[in-house]
């Protein structure tokens, strides 16, 4: 058994001691920032990438992806407790699970959303591990026709669920794309767009680009806002659910794993499709739908799981064909790049250690997270009494920090200021950032491989069109286009994506 | 729609033309800064190939906004917070000025009171304190813990 023995590879990997304690760290970073509004996973992960470049690449990654599926379990907690979603991804938690504490089973709510996503992230791993062998394999065979048709479903895939308009996001996409062709042209070693500042030869710091527009602009349209109040009052009773609690959440969490499974291997997946759509299921298909709203534990129980299994197959794309699904996989990818890894199918075999434990991890990572953090609630509430002022400066200087430490130089600093300018600009015309990081990680890899495809086909453009695998690729891009611009596709897409 | 939000509509929509402007000024800043690199043909792409066919997209996509500002009705932008928008960037800027020649202790403290400063809710006292403590933090922990090679003093 080929599978067995790539889990036992990724669990040997996993299990030793230094990559739990890596996990553990990545964990509760994760917790913290998903506890705290005003901070998400992308500046974190972003912040802490540099500090990982000394390590081991499985170690950074392990350590790395706590920080991603730590976060969820942090805005949940938010959720229940406060009513405030620490993510995105938890805001459907508020409805029901902020009820359940209303009433006074805070305890029981917290329990069973830790286990759904627990029970869902084991589910993930198997179903990471089942299908990333195949994927890869199929991938093997692709040249760079196929790989830059692949590229091109993804960056289109991942503007369905960017919010507001779908040509703004594609326009997005094409900064990024600008951004990362930043630097020397290796076919004919000219320098492109670096305008004579040496540091810019090996491309524009991605680190800096994703701080500058996931941190300090976020922190420069936050404070426009008056900041709430934080009222946290609720007492932890009963933390164990009882057996009718499981009862009825079992196939509220079976069938939220079915759903965050399948969604988070969209492209464009991201985080906040899967538990949308799980709680509206579990609406429709209750007996009794006004109990949803109230204080249904279905509606903890599904959503969460949803939640947490889409976030950890949003890693299939990434591992297995070296596209990412949304913004934070975007980093990861380069993240590997720096690492001198090349992401792509082939790393299902060079990087048989590094993958395979990374999967294992998610799972060592979700057993802990279960054991450490209900004792740890305490905590965590009180980590939302810190108010946003004092927040927000410390928030900046770790960006600064992190900026400079990506080269030890005060260019990255620069760069991520210049960006905070520009990303203020986007958030206050209302444009996505996401789509714009995910073009410029896949920008150099999208202009060789066409470079690559056109020198084989001679210039031949309809090559895309008359390979079959390229040609449905780009098929499928096309009837995506379409779909989102029918205008009653729009509407629906707006209720989900902003209700 | 209410009628409220129907007040709040205004023509050109700000938020299009914006965008439409900025992408066309990039395009344009594109065109400018690959003029001397090498197009080449389709078969044998120059330098300029790519960069120069991906700012025809955007400068179309940006005529696109531009043009569509001046046909559907657009919400109105509140107008930018000057004080966040200088004081957040100034902060970093103090950071990547003061870092090398002052040292990590200062460069964070002075950053972060700056940056303070950017907020209306800010207390003095209070950020004072905070940010000596932060600062001392991400001295230990940056420079002593992660090993960030960066002078922490200035001597």
């Amino acid at each position: 058994m080929e599978l067995l023995d790539n889990l036992m590879i990724g669990f040997s990997t996993a299990m030793q001691w230094n990559n739990l304690l890596f996990c553990l760290i990545g964990a509760l970073i994760g917790t913290m920032i998903g506890v705290l509004p005003g901070i998400g996973p992308v500046p974190t992960v972003a912040l802490l990438l540099p500090f990982t470049f000394g390590m081991p690449p499985a170690s950074g990654f392990i350590m790395l992806a706590g920080i991603f599926y730590g976060a969820q379990y942090g805005g949940s907690t938010t959720a229940i407790l406060v009513n405030i979603p620490g993510e995105t991804s938890s805001v459907v938690t508020c409805l029901d699970g902020h009820q359940m504490a209303r009433q006074g089973r805070a305890g029981t709510a917290l329990a069973i959303a830790a286990l759904s996503s627990f029970f869902a992230g084991t589910v993930a791993t198997i179903v990471i591990a089942l299908l990333s062998g195949p994927l890869s394999k199929l991938a093997l065979s692709f040249t760079a026709v196929e790989f830059f048709s692949l590229m091109v479903l993804g960056l289109v895939a991942a503007v369905i669920l960017a919010h507001g308009s779908v040509i703004k996001s594609l326009a997005m996409i094409g900064i990024g794309l600008l951004l990362g062709i930043v630097g020397i042209d290796v076919n004919s070693g000219a320098e492109r767009m670096t305008f004579n500042i040496p540091e810019f030869a090996d491309g524009l710091g991605f680190v800096s680009v994703a701080m500058g527009f996931f941190g300090l602009a976020e922190i420069m349209t936050n404070i426009e806002k008056p900041s709430q109040r934080v009222i946290v009052s609720q007492r932890m009773k009963d933390l164990f659910p009882s057996l009718a609690d499981l009862k009825a959440a079992f196939p509220a969490a079976l069938r939220g794993t079915a759903i965050g499974s399948i969604l988070g291997v969209l492209p464009g997946g991201g985080a906040a499709l899967p538990p949308f759509t799980a709680y509206a299921v579990e609406k429709k298909i209750a007996k009794d739908p006004s109990r949803f709203g109230r204080g249904a534990i279905e509606g903890v129980a599904s959503p969460e799981a949803a939640n947490n299994a889409g976030a950890q197959t949003s890693f299939i794309p990434l591992l297995t064909l070296g596209i990412p699904s949304n913004a934070l996989m975007a980093l990861m990818i380069g993240a590997l790049m720096i690492h001198g890894i090349q992401p792509g199918p082939q790393i299902m075999v060079e990087q048989k250690e590094l993958v395979w434990g990374v999967i294992a991890s998610m799972w060592t990572g979700n057993l802990m997270l279960l054991i450490i953090n209900l004792p740890l609630i305490g905590m965590w509430v009180s980590l939302l009494k810190v108010p946003y002022r004092l927040l927000f400066p410390a928030i900046l200087l770790f960006c600064c920090i992190g900026a400079y430490g990506v080269n030890n130089s005060v260019v990255d600093v620069w760069l991520m200021l210049g960006c905070s300018v520009v990303g203020y600009f986007f958030n206050k015309v209302k444009v996505e950032t996401a789509p714009l990081l995910l073009g410029m990680v896949l920008g150099p890899q999208l202009e060789e491989n066409l470079r690559r495809a056109m020198m084989l086909s001679g210039g031949d453009f309809s090559v895309f069109v008359t390979r079959p695998i390229s040609a449905v690729l780009l098929a499928t891009v096309v009837v995506i286009l379409l779909v989102l611009m029918s205008p009653a596709i729009l509407r629906k897409r707006n209720e989900v994506v902003e209700s | 729609m209410t009628e409220a939000s129907e007040k709040t509509k205004q023509r050109p929509a700000l938020e299009e033309l914006l965008f439409g402007l900025f992408l066309a000024a990039l395009a344009g800043g594109v065109f400018y800064a690959t003029r001397r690199l090498s197009v080449g043909t389709a078969g044998d792409m120059g330098p300029g190939y790519v960069p120069q066919a991906i700012s025809w997209g955007m400068l179309l996509f940006g005529l696109f906004f531009v043009g569509r500002s001046f046909v559907i009705p657009g919400e109105r932008i509140l107008p930018p917070c000057w004080r966040a928008l200088i004081l957040i960037p100034l902060a970093a800027a103090v950071f990547s000025l003061l870092v090398m020649k002052a040292g990590l202790a200062i460069a964070s403290f002075l950053c972060m009171l700056v940056a303070s400063a950017a907020s209306s809710e800010t207390r003095p006292l209070e950020i004072l304190v905070f940010s000596l403590f932060i600062s001392a933090g991400s001295v230990l922990l940056f420079v002593r813990a992660l090993s960030l090679p960066v002078p922490i003093f200035p001597w």
